[in-house]
């Protein structure tokens, strides 16, 4: 059996930038970077790619394309997933891509997908570390007019048909799909594998294929954001710290049920 | 002499090392080196990971990657736990002493091995009464027909316990003058008869990692396991892998010192005295600075050595100034480390400690650093004989 995969993968800043160093320029809507500090794969989306080839792998062949989108990509960071074990990577890299919303970012990707052929599965994290939106995925699904399946911590791979099991806050619910069909995965999917000395060799000798918007036949007008960001600034977080006594041990706990109880905490 | 390794390449390793070293390494460090617990978990990772195989040509299993990406490699390991390191060290001696004077059949046979980590290399040349003297071993090995039978001791033998295949140095020829011309260097794997372990020897730092005596009584050695298959070499043999060795222990210096230098610039700006965060003091300002400095200096001293390694010139002389420089370096960082975090850095809570009590396995060992100054000043004498 040979199963085609494309997994979405995002270059984020790295979630564990000091927060000191964080600092958004609230003029232009926008963080700021980090000097010295390099972006990462988003973690999902490398728990994304660790699926693939696992998939890959029970399936005994097939391929894994990593597909991203982005305006300015650090090619060292980009190549993980390759040094991982996947077999090609497509990046679409345009200026245009810069501050897309979730819609410009549906659009890119549905055309790169269309553009790259046939394939029976695509993985994307649950959500970038960047943003939180979750919504990238779910339009995807929408605009191929496949089945969605999210929060995956297991996917098995039937004839024509893929069963999920989607982590609930409870446990889990368990879904099946025809094929192809679009997957969404966390960190319960599993770590992601160490990119091997062997690998990281072989990935360089891998060139992404670059791609520029006009490449995928989409113009500047399809990348006007649907969504407009107000505002953007860094909530001010403020600790106040109340000392409550009581005349024992037991009216000190009496009190501070009534104190929770009122600021509807319990 | 190794192809160089690209720039996106060494980012990558360096940040699956670190990456590696944060998840695996750093959780289990200060028990294990307190505990003196032999890391067995991590190994068959390192295997995979490819860390056996690191400078091993290519065509026998290996990476071939460049002295430099070897050093950064060992940095970012010690960063987390210095012993771990040593795991990979006397191993890449001994297969830099393989693959560079081997014949084709030794490398054959073991180079494609060590590569995968299935055999774990040491290197058995100091001996209870010759460590900088290394021309006054006394472990003989005398050729009965088609095999060497050696009596002798060797001392402070890193992996000796947990590794399996060991460069033996032995003298074929007691009496030759100078001495290094009767020494011979044997590859040979356990087990072999009339070998064993001696006793397991328990150290200041460099903890978790075995350090054995290691006792050859009629221990018998086929002659296809003289290296080169020349008598008489193993001298030469040797101090050509021990710069290797000396590169891979001044990145562990550099590393050790980038550790202690990160914690203590961290803890300066959460420790306050007279009101103030300690950096804010300019006492701990200068020593901040003095620290990073001095990790900068010996970082370059280090890649240096390390590119005249791969470029294939004579590279003693840059070797040996790094792994001087930088393991006193080592020394110091670790030390002001100790004063900038107070009494809590003497505490085990903290690896301060640890950095403190591992830094010196750096100064004596691969050729004490008294050594080390003899060996450069014999070579600017050279250089500059009027």
């Amino acid at each position: 059996m040979s199963i085609n995969i494309i997994v979405c993968a995002k270059q984020v800043m790295d979630p564990e930038t000091p927060s000191s160093a964080f600092s958004v320029d609230s003029d232009i809507k926008q963080v700021t970077p980090v000097q010295g500090i390099p972006p990462v794969v988003n973690g999902f989306c490398e728990n994304a790619v660790e699926a693939a080839l696992q998939i890959r792998e029970a399936a005994g062949g097939g391929t894994v394309t990593v597909l991203s989108v982005g305006n300015e990509f650090v090619m060292d960071v980009m190549k993980k997933p390759l040094s991982m074990g996947a077999d090609s990577m497509i990046l679409i890299q345009d200026q245009l891509c810069e501050n897309l919303d979730a819609l410009g970012t549906v659009n890119v990707l549905s055309a790169a997908i269309t553009r790259a052929g046939e394939f029976d599965l695509i993985l994307c994290g649950q959500q970038a570390s960047d943003w939180d939106n979750a919504h990238v995925p779910l339009g995807l699904s929408e605009t191929l007019g496949i089945p969605c399946l999210t929060e995956a911590k297991n996917i098995e791979i039937g004839d024509d048909s893929v069963t999920v099991n989607s982590s609930r806050t409870d446990g889990y619910e368990v879904f099946e799909a025809n094929l192809p069909a679009l997957i969404t995965v966390n960190n319960e999917i599993g770590e992601p594998r160490y990119p091997t000395l062997r690998g990281i060799m072989q990935a360089s000798r891998k060139t992404p294929e670059i791609l520029s918007l006009s490449d995928l036949g989409l113009s500047e007008d399809q990348m006007a954001p649907a969504m407009a960001l107000s505002d953007l600034y860094i909530p001010v977080s403020e600790a106040q710290c109340e000392i409550i006594e009581g005349e024992d041990d037991a009216d000190s706990g009496r009190l501070l049920a009534l104190k929770l109880r009122e600021a509807k905490i319990i | 002499m190794s192809t160089r390794t690209s720039e996106d390449e060494r980012k990558q390793i360096v940040s699956m090392v670190r990456d590696f070293v944060r998840r695996e390494v750093e959780p289990i460090a200060q028990t294990y080196d307190n505990e003196d617990i032999y890391p067995h978990e991590l190994i068959p990772k390192m295997r995979d990971l490819g860390l056996f195989g690191i400078t091993i040509p290519v065509e026998y299993g290996g990476m071939e990657l460049d002295f430099t990406t070897f050093a950064m490699i060992f940095e970012e390991i010690s960063k987390g736990w210095m012993s771990l390191s040593g795991i990979i060290g006397t191993h890449h001696v001994l297969s830099h002493i393989v693959s560079t004077y081997g014949t084709e059949e030794q490398k054959q046979r073991i180079l494609p091995r060590m590569a995968s980590g299935e055999l774990r290399g040491g290197l058995a040349l100091t001996e209870p009464e010759a460590g900088s003297d290394a021309q006054n071993i006394s472990t003989v090995a005398k050729k009965e027909g088609e095999e060497y039978l050696i009596n002798g001791r060797k001392m402070f033998i890193s992996n000796g316990e947990n590794g399996n295949v060991f460069a033996l140095m032995a003298k074929t020829d007691p009496q030759a003058a100078p001495a290094h011309k009767g020494i011979s260097c044997f590859i040979f794997e356990k087990p072999v008869e009339g070998f064993s372990v001696g006793q397991h020897i328990d150290k200041l730092g460099y903890r978790g990692i075995d350090t054995c005596e290691l006792i050859f009584d009629d221990c018998r050695v086929g002659s296809e396991n003289l290296v080169g298959g020349e008598e008489g070499k193993g001298f030469h043999h040797v101090m050509a892998g021990l710069e290797t060795g000396r590169i891979n222990v001044a990145a562990r210096a550099v590393g050790v010192a980038q550790a202690a230098f990160d914690a203590a610039i961290e803890y300066s700006q959460r420790r306050k005295t007279f009101g103030r965060n300690i950096s804010d003091h300019q006492a701990i300002q200068i020593k901040l600075a003095d620290m990073a400095s001095k990790i900068h200096a010996a970082r370059l001293m280090v890649f240096d050595a390390a590119e005249k390694k791969d470029s294939g010139e004579r590279n003693d002389l840059e070797t040996a100034m790094a792994k001087l420089f930088a393991s006193e370096m080592c020394g110091e960082v670790a030390m002001e480390a100790m004063r900038i975090h107070g009494g809590v850095g003497y505490t085990k809570a903290l690896p301060i400690e640890r950095y403190y009590r591992d830094a010196p396995l750096m100064i004596i060992g691969e050729g004490t650093n008294e050594i080390m100054k003899l060996l450069i000043a014999k070579r600017l004498l050279q250089q500059h004989a009027v």
